[in-house]
Order: structure tokens, then sequence, then C-alpha cells
């Protein structure tokens, strides 16, 4: 059945959500209209504001609304090593290890040809002329360890190699606190073919 | 009709995209039914042992069901020693599927277009053998989709070819002797070579390059290969 134009039209909206469906967008709708106005109004003004402002920092092209955003803009970070990510996401995962107290550079997505993404659609003109700028003196490629992340990381590296940027890649084995009876054959054969001295 | 179970089909994986919220539409080379369109129910979840098993270059047993241009996949199982493609070998991998993607309709079985793939597969591994194993994967792509090229003989006149002459090709009409320096300008040797599946030869690769690559652009029309510009991204290295 359908409800009135508006609350259809709330219902409707709602479901961009991921996993959001039919059931729950209705369910929002209701809880929202019935019990909680005030939150409604504040979701909907953080959602304009969130909307218009939000952008890409200049630098790392990370979601920011500011044209530098607060981990390029940090004086204590160390600027000559650069992390490549593939997600804005990959930033706070590798962020929050702690292991790692150098800048980023976000492509927001790989190297996907049959996507119709390249190297113009990942920025990577603009890592080319960062990296020609010589503060960077080490090259950390954390793209995922899938065939369009390894052909993503092979490109940059090669880019990188030109302007005598040290270049790494992050290392792939077993997970800490992993039993190996269960971790996947090819994550293990890996791990046993880029073991290393002990 | 009742829907079509395959089971245990030999497959790769050619490219795999997120399909509504945790699904992920499968596009893979199979032995017996070419290239299929499915849907992995479930497969993008995070934890998904799926995931990491629905990639380029692994090789497959896959089982489905289904008769429309999606098929839902059943079952997806390792065949084989997965050998983890380093960088090069990725985007060369790349451009194979990008190919197929473009040339081969959905639903046309070819079980040696299948062998070919599996060939490139191996050979993509080793980094000394990557051309080749383009220029030989170009070749049995051409083959199986019926425009197989024409290296023993010029169609115009019936003339065989001439080791010492060059040739130009024209892509619907084959070989066609011209004076050296004009058109493709093709070594009759290449040619031969080529027929007889020889590559050792500097020469022969060049001229298989220019050759394939220009009836390859025949084929697939106006539209430029996206993979393409990636080697040519990369022109600073000798190229593939």
């Amino acid at each position: 059945m359908s409800f009135s134009p508006l609350i259809d039209r709330l219902i409707d909206a709602l479901r961009v959500l991921p996993g959001v469906g039919p059931r729950s967008a209705q369910r929002a709708a209701f809880h929202l209209l019935e019990r909680d106005r005030d939150g409604a109004r504040r979701l909907a003004e953080a959602l304009v504001l969130a909307m218009d402002k939000v952008g890409h920092c200049n630098q790392c092209r990370t979601l920011s609304e500011a044209a530098l955003c607060a981990l390029c803009n940090s004086d204590r970070r160390d600027r000559s090593v650069l992390c490549v990510v593939e997600n804005p996401t990959d930033v706070i995962a590798v962020d929050r290890g702690g292991a790692y107290n150098g800048l980023f550079f976000v492509l927001m997505g790989h190297l996907s040809p049959l996507d119709g993404i390249g190297p113009k659609e990942l920025g990577l003109d603009g890592l080319d002329a960062r990296l020609a700028e010589s503060e960077v003196k080490e090259l950390i490629l954390a793209t995922n360890p899938t065939v369009e992340g390894e052909a993503t990381a092979h490109y940059i590296a090669e880019m990188a190699r030109r302007h005598g940027v040290r270049v790494s890649r992050i290392a792939q084995g077993v997970p800490f606190g992993g039993e190996l009876e269960f971790i996947d054959a090819g994550t293990l054969s890996q791990a046993i073919a880029d073991r290393r001295a002990y | 009709m009742s829907a079509q179970r395959v089971d245990s089909q030999p497959a790769y994986v050619i490219h795999a995209r997120p399909y509504r919220e945790t699904s992920l539409l499968i596009e893979a080379l199979t032995l017996d039914h070419g290239r299929v369109g499915l849907v992995a129910r479930g497969a993008a979840r995070p934890k998904s042992a799926l995931r990491a098993l629905l990639q380029p270059f692994v090789p497959l047993h896959l089982s489905w069901q289904g008769n429309g241009e999606l098929k839902t996949l059943r079952s997806a199982e390792p065949a084989g020693m997965v050998r983890r493609p380093d960088g090069r070998a990725a985007l060369s991998g790349l451009y194979l599927n990008e190919l197929l993607q473009r040339l081969l309709p959905r639903d046309d079985g070819h079980p040696e277009l299948f062998s070919a793939y599996v060939d490139a597969m191996q050979g993509l591994i080793f980094p000394e053998s990557v051309e080749v194993c383009l220029r030989r994967f170009e070749m049995r792509l051409l083959d199986a989709l019926g425009y197989g090229l024409v290296l023993d003989h010029e169609p115009l006149n019936g003339e065989a070819i001439v080791p010492e002459a060059a040739y130009d090709y024209d892509p619907h009409g084959g070989p066609r002797r011209t004076s050296a320096g004009l058109g493709l300008n093709l070594r009759g040797a290449s040619l031969a070579n080529m027929a007889a599946n020889r590559f050792d030869d500097e020469t022969t690769r060049a001229d298989a390059k220019r050759l394939l690559r220009q009836v390859l652009r025949t084929h697939l029309g106006e539209r430029p290969l996206k993979s393409r510009e990636l080697f040519q991204g990369l022109a600073a290295r000798k190229q593939v």
C-alpha cells in the first residue's frame, strides 16, 4: 500500500542508504515522524551541509571539506613517506594501526579497464606531480591484494621509480592471532613464498 | 522449461563488480559455455569466502543455474594451485580480459579458446614470456571468433608468401605484397614464423605486434581499449 505522497517520498529517499530496503526504510520513516523529529531535522541539516561542503583534499584526494585535510595539514606527520591506498576508509584502517606516521594518497578506486577506470580517473597525474617535487623519499603501496590492486601498484611503482623514489609494497600473509588451518590456500602459499629470515 | 543447471565447469573470472548490496556480478570464461554472466549472491560480504576466490587468474570450477542473460552462481571451487600474478602480469591479464569482454559474445562456447586462455594465464606468470604469450592468445582468439589470420599465401592471387618480401595486411583480405616501407611493412619470414608459432626472433615479435594490433582494431571498432592506455602510460619502460 502507499502512504501520503510526502511519507512515500521519505521512505523512497531513505532507501539510498546501504543495507536499507523497503521494510527498514518504512520503519525508519515512521520512527522519525512519530518519535524523533528533532533528530530527523539534525540529520537533514547534516546531510545537506556535508553534501554541499565535503569535497576532496587537494593533496591526498581523501574526502574533506577543507582544501587540505587534517592529516595533510598536520605538522606531526613524516612528510618523506607517502602511503597509497584505494579508499578513504583505508586511510583510517592504516592510521588506526599506529605503525605509520607518514602521509597518504587516496586513489578513490583502482585501475580497472573493464569499468573504464584508467590513470586519469585515479588522479595519478597529481601523484606524478607530487613525486616530482621530491619531498617524498619512500612510497608505500597499500592497494588491495587483488589483481586490479596489483596492477595499480605496478603502474604507480613504475611512475615513482622514474622520479627516483624508493618503492615498497605492504606485506601479505597470516593475520595475527589467526590459525593456519583456517587460512585460505592462496594466502598461505604467499606467506610461505615471502617468508623471511628469523 | 526448467532452469538449466551446469556443474563444475572449468572457468576463470574475467571481471567482478559489486551488484546490489552484498552480491557480485561476475563475467567468467568457461570451457563449454564461453563467456557467461553470473550473479554471486552474498559474495561481497566482508567475510565471504567467495570474495577471495572470485578473482581473475584463479583457476576455478563453477556451478550455476538459470536460462537468462544472468545466471545464478551456485558454487565456486578452486581448481589447482593459485599463482598470484605480479603487477606486470596483472596488467597484461587485464588486457586479455578486456579483449574477451569486448570481442566475445556471451554464451558462445569455444573450448579451444578456453585452453588458449589457460595457456596465457600460465605463461603470464613468467616475465620473459609475457609478450609471446599475448601474441599467441590474440591469434587464437581471432581464430575462435572466425577472424583467423591468413599467413601462408596472398588470397588476392594465391601466391605463397616469400620470406624476403615485404607485405601489408588488409584485416579483411589478408597479406598483400608491397614494396618495402609501405603499409604495415611486414617481413614475409615473420608471417611464416607466426604461422609456425615461432616467436624467438625479435623482428617477428615486432611484426606480429603491429599486425595483430591493426587487425584487432578493426574488430574492436572506434572505442579504444582502456588497458592500452595503461601500457602507453608506462612509456618509459619497454612496451608489451
